[in-house]
């Protein structure tokens, strides 16, 4: 018996069937589409921290001077305690950074994290949780903020430590429901009484958060409110991508000199760039990389036992018309390749089910949640690919049965 | 000797039944030639399915010869076997046997797509079958739009269709009214006339009568082997 003929009699066994054919599939479908709509999430959210978030979070063709690295969170506590230890981030930095890269479009400097939240009240409104930074006026070019009313943070703000603010697009729309009416306001933060000077225009969100609520105050105000910070940050912003790698390896080379480091000690300091950040994503999703695997392969040997007993019972529901098929000349590869095919078939169905399903997963997930979803080429090939591998490693056995029938006996089955 | 289709010669078949051992076949030996119409007939126990089960090489003796056509049935593998019921036997079953779920058509080409024949040879024969069984017109029909008669003459079509050697009845009539059984016997009658080999079990004398050939078994060995006297048309 052909191939194509084989195919015929799956199809249309299975689709004589639809409903127990369906529910047969359960399993495969289930973890298919778990499989599926995990990847395109992951996928997804590696995609839209390379292109969204180091730029919103970090900036374009920028990199940072930093006490401690991006992926602090997941250092063990040997690395912790080492970084303790590193002398602070200061101006001083900064400056010698700037002195190191005249070629830098900007260098700045900015309180680092915790970022500070406080209650921002115009008269008797109030916004909560607004996000408070203290920073030099060239971090505003940094993060390519375009003004949608009144002017930039000035140096003479910084060195006169005026009390002065640039507010986000949010900020001005709840309290004034115009940018430009929020300029020259009286607004208080912290408790303190600040000049509204320039309203930046919208970013718009990144995961849900939005970028827009914060406020920007010279760096000597916030310190002198909040006091210093042991997480402070030098920002440089180069022309051109191209520029970024020298710029850095300069970056680091005027900051040993300036920490007085001799050739065979470690850097007191870290840069990075936005690619840390990337990498240190990847290194949250390749956990999750681990972990679905290891659940789609249980789902997939659950989905693959089932599709065997059905089978099983198929034969068995099936004895006399494999003994009608032997009596006209069937051979037991003839039988086998029946059976393995309609189980490859049946399970190659579940794949698909279960590519849509994951697939409409994803899409909903990504409307519903900010969570983004890209659904990849190399996760459906697989999900098929699992799909008729289960069908034809779980065939096997019920399809060797029914080659194994006698035909004498099979013809006498009710 | 070239004449001789079917030579049996000693044939043994026993069964375990439990502890016990049961002998079906004890040293039969049975010849038929080329456009034989023979009727194997006998008590139920008389090993006349036994027969036929080993004669449509479904099974195989425990001792003993069975040639079919020049070749040694008796000592094959499945597979061989397989080969040989798909090239040289065309059954025909009491409860027809028919696939429930495909057309008529298809149900007659089945023995060519395990021959291996083109989907376009396949069709031609089986229409060929179809029509000689006169079912022309109701080739697109399943089992179930069928009479049981219109069935039976379906089966028969999917015996022929790989113009096999001998074409083996296990009671073809049993589950028929008289008049259908008639209808089928005239199939067969026709059949024989235009060449074919026709070997029948059944337990009912009438239908034997139509046979030209009867052979009675009982407790495993033939018992008569007698031609029928031509009737009087």
């Amino acid at each position: 018996m052909s191939f194509r003929e084989a195919l015929r009699l799956a199809l249309q066994s299975i689709l004589g069937s639809k409903l127990r054919s369906f529910f047969t599939l359960l399993g495969i479908i289930v973890s298919v589409g778990f499989l599926v709509a995990v990847v395109a999430i992951i996928q997804g959210m590696n995609a839209y921290v390379k292109e969204n978030i180091t730029g919103a979070v970090i900036g374009t063709n920028a990199f940072q001077v930093r006490r401690t690295p991006v992926s602090f969170g997941l250092m063990d506590d040997e690395e912790v305690r080492s970084i303790a230890k590193r002398p602070l981030v200061t101006t001083d930095d900064a400056e010698v950074v700037r002195r190191a890269l005249p070629d830098a479009e900007a260098v700045a400097f900015q309180s680092g994290w915790p970022t500070p939240t406080s209650d921002l009240t115009y008269r008797n409104q109030r916004i909560g949780d607004v996000l408070v930074f203290g920073i030099t006026p060239a971090y505003q070019i940094v993060r390519d903020y375009v003004f949608a009313a009144g002017d930039p943070m000035s140096e003479p703000d910084v060195t006169g430590r005026r009390m002065v603010a640039i507010v986000g697009f949010d900020v001005a729309d709840k309290l004034f429901g115009d940018p430009e009416k929020a300029i020259g306001k009286a607004i208080r933060i912290a408790g303190r009484e600040f000049t509204i000077k320039g309203v930046v225009a919208k970013k718009g969100k990144v995961l849900g958060q939005s970028f827009d609520g914060f406020a920007l105050i010279p760096y000597s105000t916030f310190e002198s409110i909040y006091g210093r910070r042991k997480t402070t940050v030098v920002s440089v912003k180069m022309r051109d991508a191209d520029e970024v790698e020298p710029a850095m390896a300069r970056a680091q080379e005027a900051m040993r000199l300036a920490h007085k480091l001799r050739p065979n000690e470690p850097d007191d300091f870290t840069v990075d760039k936005a690619d840390a950040l990337v990498a240190f994503w990847k290194r949250l999703t390749k956990v999750l990389f681990t972990i679905v695997p290891a659940v789609v392969c249980i789902g997939i040997v659950v989905g693959g036992i089932v599709i065997m007993n059905i089978m099983l019972m198929t034969v068995n529901e099936r004895t006399r018309e494999i003994g009608v098929r032997k009596s006209l000349g069937a051979t037991r590869r003839d039988i086998q390749r029946q059976f393995l095919v309609e189980a490859a078939t049946l399970s190659f169905f579940g794949g698909i089910l279960g590519v849509v399903a994951g697939w409409s997963l994803a899409l909903l997930v990504s409307s519903f949640t900010p969570l983004p979803a890209r659904v990849t080429l190399w996760s459906i090939s697989l999900a098929l690919a699992l799909g008729i591998g289960t069908g034809l490693i779980f065939g096997v056995y019920p399809a060797s049965r029914a080659a194994k029938l006698d035909p004498m006996t099979a013809l006498r089955a009710e | 000797m070239s004449d001789l289709v079917i030579s049996v010669r000693d044939l043994t078949r026993s069964y375990e039944m439990g502890a016990e051992v049961v002998q079906a076949l004890r040293g039969l030996d049975l010849e038929i030639r080329r456009n034989e119409y023979v009727a194997i007939m006998g008590p139920s126990g008389s090993g006349k399915s036994t027969l036929m089960n080993m004669i449509g090489c479904l099974d195989t003796p425990s001792s003993g010869e069975y040639w079919l056509n020049g070749q040694e049935v008796s000592r094959m593998g499945d597979d061989a076997l397989a080969r040989v019921r798909n090239k040289e036997i065309g059954f025909v079953f009491q409860t027809f046997n028919l696939l429930p779920r495909a057309t008529a058509l298809h149900n007659v080409e089945l023995p060519l797509v395990y021959a291996g024949t083109t989907a376009r040879e396949r069709r031609a024969r089986g229409e060929e079958a179809l029509a000689r069984v006169g079912l022309a017109d109701r080739m697109h029909h399943r089992p179930n739009e069928l009479s049981g008669g219109q069935r039976q003459r379906v089966a028969i079509a999917r015996a022929l269709v790989n113009r096999p050697s001998i074409l083996l009845a296990d009671e073809p009539t049993g589950n028929l009214d008289s008049a259908t059984s008639d209808e089928i016997m005239r199939v067969f009658e026709a059949l024989h006339a235009e060449g074919q080999t026709v070997i029948m079990v059944t337990h009912e004398a009438e239908i034997a009568a139509h046979a030209k050939r009867v052979v009675v078994l009982r407790d495993g060995r033939v018992e008569s082997d007698v031609l029928n006297q031509p009737k009087a048309a």
